[in-house]
């Protein structure tokens, strides 16, 4: 990576003025339904994206909590068995599909990407628009078919109950999910497209943002598996509603077909949800350690790499499903693979961190926790890639706990940490220093509580998905609805602080992190089209470069705040930035 | 101001010089035609054959001559330029390594292990 060094000692930054009248920008542009409904601004997508995707994450929470109530006595305390059956599914329905799998790449990503690589928008703005219509079309299908009965298949469908026994509403909501794929798969194109054709000048492979090179690879992901998974649920619709043989072997069809087809998407899927969490880590983590990121080459190939292994793994999913024994090897064998890229970006991020001049505020303990969290869900993936291990915890509560430690521990805290991380850029308001840190660390100390006891009662056998389960794992369960309570009150407690930032939040400076990347030479909130257009960026150097004091554009940086609530949105230049510094470019 | 320079192949009845790589109608019709009595093939010939150990292979190469027609000429590969190739062959890796590994549990699913 070549880097600019500022030509002597970097001016300290003048005593900022107060901050006027907020300047046009994309939010105070227009403030009409309309010019919401029609735009092609990106940012204003990423905020509509924002705003369904938070409405999805309540519901589905909702749902979670659904279940949970009804663990808390061993014959079911609060719905039916059926009922019960739908709760799960309507949870993992909306969670995964229109929780996780938006959440980063088409909330963040398509708010700051074209920031990030200096440019001032995507590359197909009205695509963009089109995919957030196409993703509530099939959002508001799999709503209706939940408040309308339900379904009960849980959210993997496997046929034959799918397609012959199940009495809920199967086909409009597999329906739903088939129409939002596209938009997945329209989110995708368009992040990858900008990310080859529209870059800053300077702005090389090498200077991209890691939080860049994870969409990246998420969008492969994207591109390549969606596809699979869409034709997969329209054979499923097809044998449902007309009797086809596909996957029913009464009908001569072979259940493990759709089980192969199903994952090879579902399994790559799990990293669409985790690789953009894993990017906005990166860049918080350098941000608060102040240091350059330790081996960028290694972080960003890593994505690329669990992007491409993702695809060798599915049937680790099988393993009693009744697949060959040495398919079955192999597919165990492969699954270990993808803990090298995954363990690569671990030991970067602690390496990151060691010797940082690290500071607390709350993107960086959302960061902490994913971090943490993601190791122990990592660690547990391991007994599950095993073959031998994995025929005791198949289907057991261990899934459910190993998967809630990476998804929910991964990346719903890498989402509230690029929440928390971004919300003054995006909204020019400073949100509550120490109540966004004691959320965090609720939502932590909750999670623990819910999952750990997880694991115990998986590897003592408590399968998942029973309504019902012996006296002996009441304890656990107990102690695990209590902790979701915990985790529920850590949840809600962002929606209040930064809802209430929007009303008397203070002003955000165009930097207030003093972090180096693009997305912060602008102001806050940034301007309809992001950059001055007479000032567009140039590039000079990395993204990380906290030891230098320079932003990518070679500018001296503002001083770090160190936590206190004052410094969070004042002690900086009125665009964020100390005085322009010369940057002296190494080839 | 005009960019003075011509686009290459650029005629009066086409200035954008884009007419050259349109398919002409008939062609477009005999390729669709061709990939549907390709299908009648693999269906009938499926059916002629029965489920023998050569069916499999024959099915998947009816398909794969299928797949070629529509990418050669339906999504212009013929056309296309050496990162659009270089995209569709790493498609077909893609594909094969779902196919491989998908097989790799079909083909050994009988075998026992003592």
């Amino acid at each position: 990576m070549s880097i600019a060094a500022p030509q002597g000692a970097p001016a300290a930054a003048p005593v900022p003025p107060e901050p006027g009248p907020l300047p046009v920008n994309y939010l105070n542009n227009g403030h009409s339904i309309w010019s919401w409904l029609f735009t092609v601004d990106h940012k204003r997508i990423g905020i509509l994206y924002l705003v369904s995707i938070s409405i999805f994450f309540v519901a589905g929470g909702i749902a979670a909590g659904i279940v949970r109530l009804n663990l808390l006595q061993s014959d079911g305390a609060i719905v039916s068995e059926d009922a019960y059956n739908r709760a799960f599914t309507a949870h993992g329905v909306m969670m995964l599909f229109f929780f996780l799998i938006p959440a980063v790449p088409a909330v963040f990503g398509n708010f700051f990407i074209p920031m990030m690589i200096g440019t001032k928008d995507l590359a197909f703005p009205k695509l963009n628009l089109a995919s957030w219509y196409v993703f509530m079309l099939g959002a508001a299908l799999a709503i209706w078919s939940v408040l309308v009965g339900g379904i009960d298949t849980g959210w993997t469908l496997y046929p034959p109950y799918s397609t012959r026994a199940s009495q809920s509403n199967v086909i409009p909501g597999v329906l739903g999910v088939f129409i939002s794929g596209f938009s997945s798969i329209m989110t995708g194109l368009n992040i990858m497209v900008t990310i080859h054709k529209m870059r800053a000048p300077g702005m090389t492979w090498s200077r991209l943002p890691l939080f860049v090179w994870s969409l990246y690879a998420t969008s492969l992901i994207q591109l390549l598996a969606t596809p699979v998974v869409a034709i997969t649920l329209v054979l499923l619709m097809v044998e449902r509603a007309w009797g086809v043989g596909i996957f029913d072997p009464s009908l001569g069809g072979d259940p493990l077909l759709f089980q192969h087809m199903f994952w090879f998407y579902s399994h790559p899927a799990v990293y669409i949800m985790i690789l953009p969490g894993m990017g906005v880590i990166s860049e918080v983590l350098t941000c608060f350690s102040r240091k350059n990121i330790f081996g960028y080459h290694a972080v960003a190939w890593s994505s690329m790499g669990i992007a491409v292994v993702g695809f060798l793994l599915w049937a680790h999913h099988m393993f009693v499903a009744g697949i060959s024994f040495y398919a079955a090897l192999l597919f165990s064998l492969l699954s270990m693979l993808v803990a090298v890229p995954s363990a690569i970006k671990v030991f970067n991020w602690t390496a990151t961190l060691y010797r940082g001049s690290i500071s607390f505020q709350a993107p960086m303990l959302f960061s902490i926790g994913f971090v943490v969290l993601f190791i122990i869900g990592g660690l547990t993936g391991l007994y599950l890639a095993t073959l031998g291990t994995d025929i005791h915890l198949h289907d057991t509560y261990f899934v459910v706990a190993h998967f809630h430690f990476v998804m929910v521990g991964g990346m719903v805290m890498g989402y509230f940490a690029g929440l928390h991380y971004w919300w003054p850029k995006m909204t020019g308001r400073m949100y509550s220093d120490f109540w966004s840190r004691f959320a965090a660390c609720v939502i932590v100390v909750g999670f623990f509580f819910t999952f750990i006891p997880q694991f115990v009662i998986g590897y003592h056998g408590m399968p998942r998905r029973y309504p019902n389960y012996p006296q002996e794992f009441q304890f656990f369960n107990v102690m695990s609805t209590a902790g979701a309570g915990v985790l529920g009150v850590g949840y809600l407690m962002p929606a209040v602080y930064l809802t209430l930032s929007l009303i008397n939040g203070k002003r955000a400076t165009a930097n207030p992190w003093s972090a180096t990347g693009l997305e912060w030479v602008s102001q806050s909130p940034p301007p309809i089209f992001n950059f001055d257009e007479s000032k567009m960026p140039v590039v000079v150097c990395g993204p990380y470069e906290y030891s230098l004091g320079v932003d990518q554009m070679g500018r001296t940086l503002p001083d770090a705040p160190t936590g206190a609530p004052a410094e969070l949105h004042e002690g900086t230049a009125a665009d964020g930035h100390g005085p322009t510094s010369p940057a002296k470019q190494e080839s | 101001m005009a960019d003075p320079t011509p686009t290459p192949g650029a005629t009066n009845d086409d200035p954008h010089g884009i007419r050259k790589d349109l398919d002409k109608p008939g062609q477009l019709v005999v390729v669709f035609l061709a990939v549907l009595g390709l299908a009648l093939v693999n269906i009938f010939g499926s059916t002629a054959m029965g489920p023998g150990k050569f069916t499999l292979p024959f099915q998947l190469a009816v398909g794969s001559a299928q797949a070629t027609l529509v990418g050669y000429h339906f999504m212009h590969l013929k056309n296309g330029d050496k990162v659009v190739l270089l995209t569709a062959l790493s498609s077909i890796f893609w594909m094969g390594i779902l196919f491989v590994l998908f097989l790799g549990d079909y083909m050994t699913r009988h075998m026992i292990v003592d």
